[in-house]
């Protein structure tokens, strides 16, 4: 069908409006701000001056930038893994018909709409030198010592990867779930009549059918966790020592607890490379499932 | 047909699925435990003497900070959906140059990170004083979700039947009464899954208010339970008491429309 250029231009304007005004002009503007001597007095006075490709320079001659690019890559594939296996793994619970089914499904749904000030500051204390977690190893004499989760340098980001995994086994659970209610009944039947067991069906059948699926979980998965901030932000605040932070922690606290604006913009551009090299390769991949 | 099971698996199911919930658990009775109580060793399962002073001074103190949750999720929803629901209708309905370009800002959006477009628009709000204002967290968080309610919209009201529409044309109904009278009743159900999860994801969000509220009595929950986190050490039984009067409202939705976040979910995931 077709539609006057007016009304099409009329529906389409408010939404684009504020994407460009909000979404698209700040985004642009992170690349002219990195480019500058920004902090928050020389921003509102106006009197940042140039300094050409300084912001980039300092940033990557800091190695707690190249430990927030490490953290971050480390802390998505590896929640992403670890997730889509867990929501894989309850999906294959659920993929029956049993009583009280619905009600369980709901809350499954729990770790996602939780508060992530809520589930953060949970884990804050579950984690804790004296939390729960060591309190409960420590009364089943499984360990003497306290172990330090979130205040060693060397295990911090792979405790919060944890809770990350957490967060998203409802997102992987329910995507991969609802993937498999596409998958028809019959082969599972002429499988049973062929006499494959329930792990040779999983292997042979759930698997290979769930690619497509699997695919999109896991690019999804990789965009929505390479966004992360707040969790990170609320456990440990990028410590100890900055050896938590991710890249979106540390441009946020480049910009708010130092108000080195220009340095973090820098960062910020190059995020936003990562994302659009990272979208290009995904729609490679898209492509060649078709 | 699906494989029935019994009661048996339920009740593995439900074992796996306690596991998966137990931080709330733990975050309920926490409210009702002194700080002692709470990182006592072994751990205690139950409140060994509940107490309900924790949650009545959470819930006093937080009196304000609920109000103001309330007017960010509620004025969020209303400009998310005022500004998203007409698009998806002539993208989906309609052929025109450009779509594709369209398409792609709504994906492109959706996918930058937060803090890149958070910190840009601090300094930008600075600039037009809009820091501490409510509207201005409205502003940021409708970005984000605009694009991602738009998604979903579009996998509803493709399956608005274009004949209906090619007929109410050739009535001489005008497009804006056709969106009006038969988009928006037949994608009904698409905007009531859109509408929890904006609402829902607006309650929740912590960075938006964390970068443009400083003033105390402009809080939304997300940081306002702050307050129980001092510069001495932390109140856990307060913070868990709150935390909890915070997560009532959305596991409330979550137990009684649990099927439209899924549905609204799985709908924004699949459109390619």
């Amino acid at each position: 069908m077709k539609i006057p250029r007016t009304t099409l231009f009329l529906f389409l304007l408010p939404s684009l409006a504020l994407i460009f005004i909000f979404g698209v002009y700040p985004v642009a503007y992170n690349i002219f701000l990195s480019l500058k001597d920004v902090n928050l007095i020389s921003y509102i006075r106006g009197t940042a001056k140039d300094v050409g490709s300084l912001n980039y320079r300092t940033v990557l001659n800091d190695s707690l930038f190249w430990r927030a690019l490490y953290n971050t890559i480390v802390f998505t594939l590896l929640s992403i893994a670890l997730q889509m296996v867990v929501g894989f793994l309850l999906a294959l619970l659920f993929n029956y018909e049993f009583p009280l089914k619905g009600f369980l499904q709901a809350l499954v749904m729990i770790p996602w709409v939780m508060p992530i000030m809520v589930s953060g500051s949970f884990f804050r204390w579950f984690l804790n030198d004296n939390g729960f977690l060591n309190n409960l190893l420590a009364s089943l004499n499984w360990i003497r010592e306290p172990v330090r989760w979130i205040t060693s340098e060397k295990t911090v980001i792979y405790s919060l990867t944890a809770v990350n995994v957490w967060l998203g086994i409802p997102f992987n659970f329910i995507l991969l779930y609802t993937g498999m209610q596409q998958i028809p009944e019959e082969l599972y039947e002429s499988a049973d009549i062929d006499g494959a067991a329930g792990w040779q069906k999983v292997l042979y059948i759930t698997l290979p059918m769930l690619r497509p699926v699997i695919v999109a979980t896991f690019i999804l998965g990789c965009i929505l966790t390479f966004k992360v901030f707040d969790l990170v932000w609320i456990v440990t605040r990028g410590g100890p020592g900055g050896a938590s932070h991710l890249l979106s922690t540390f441009s946020y606290s480049l910009a708010f607890d130092r108000f080195q604006f220009g340095k973090s913009a820098a960062v910020l551009v190059l995020m936003q490379i990562i994302v659009i090299l990272f979208v290009g390769f995904s729609n490679r991949i898209r492509l060649e499932e078709r | 047909m699906k494989k029935q099971r019994g009661w048996k698996w339920s009740a593995l199911v439900a074992l796996v699925v306690a596991l998966v919930v137990s931080p709330l658990y733990f975050i309920a009775i926490g409210g009702f435990m002194s700080t002692e109580e709470i990182f006592h060793k072994p751990p205690y399962l139950f409140p060994p003497a509940p107490s309900l002073s924790y949650y009545r001074d959470a819930l006093l103190t937080l009196l304000p900070y609920i109000k103001n949750s309330f007017i960010i999720a509620f004025g969020t929803l209303l400009l998310t959906l005022l500004v998203s629901l007409p698009a998806p209708f002539v993208m989906t309905k309609f052929r025109f140059e450009l779509k594709g370009a369209v398409s792609f800002l709504f994906a492109f959006v959706q996918m930058l990170p937060y803090t890149a477009v958070i910190i840009p628009l601090f300094l930008m709000f600075t600039r037009i004083k809009l820091i501490d204002s409510h509207f201005g967290v409205m502003l940021a968080l409708s970005v984000f979700l605009a694009p991602f309610a738009i998604i979903i919209l579009r996998s509803y009201m493709v399956s608005v039947p274009s004949g209906l529409i090619e007929a109410a044309l050739i009535d001489g109904a005008g497009y804006f009464k056709i969106f009006t009278s038969i988009v928006l009743p037949l994608s009904a159900p698409g905007i009531a899954s859109v509408s929890i999860l904006v609402f829902l994801l607006a309650w929740g969000n912590f960075i938006v208010p964390l970068a443009f509220i400083k003033a105390e009595t402009m809080r939304p929950l997300s940081i306002g339970l702050y307050v129980f986190i001092g510069q001495y050490g932390v109140e856990w039984n307060k913070l868990m008491a709150g935390s909890m009067i915070y997560t009532i409202p959305p596991l409330a939705v979550a137990l009684l429309a649990g099927k439209s976040i899924v549905a609204g979910l799985t709908a924004g995931a699949f459109k390619e």
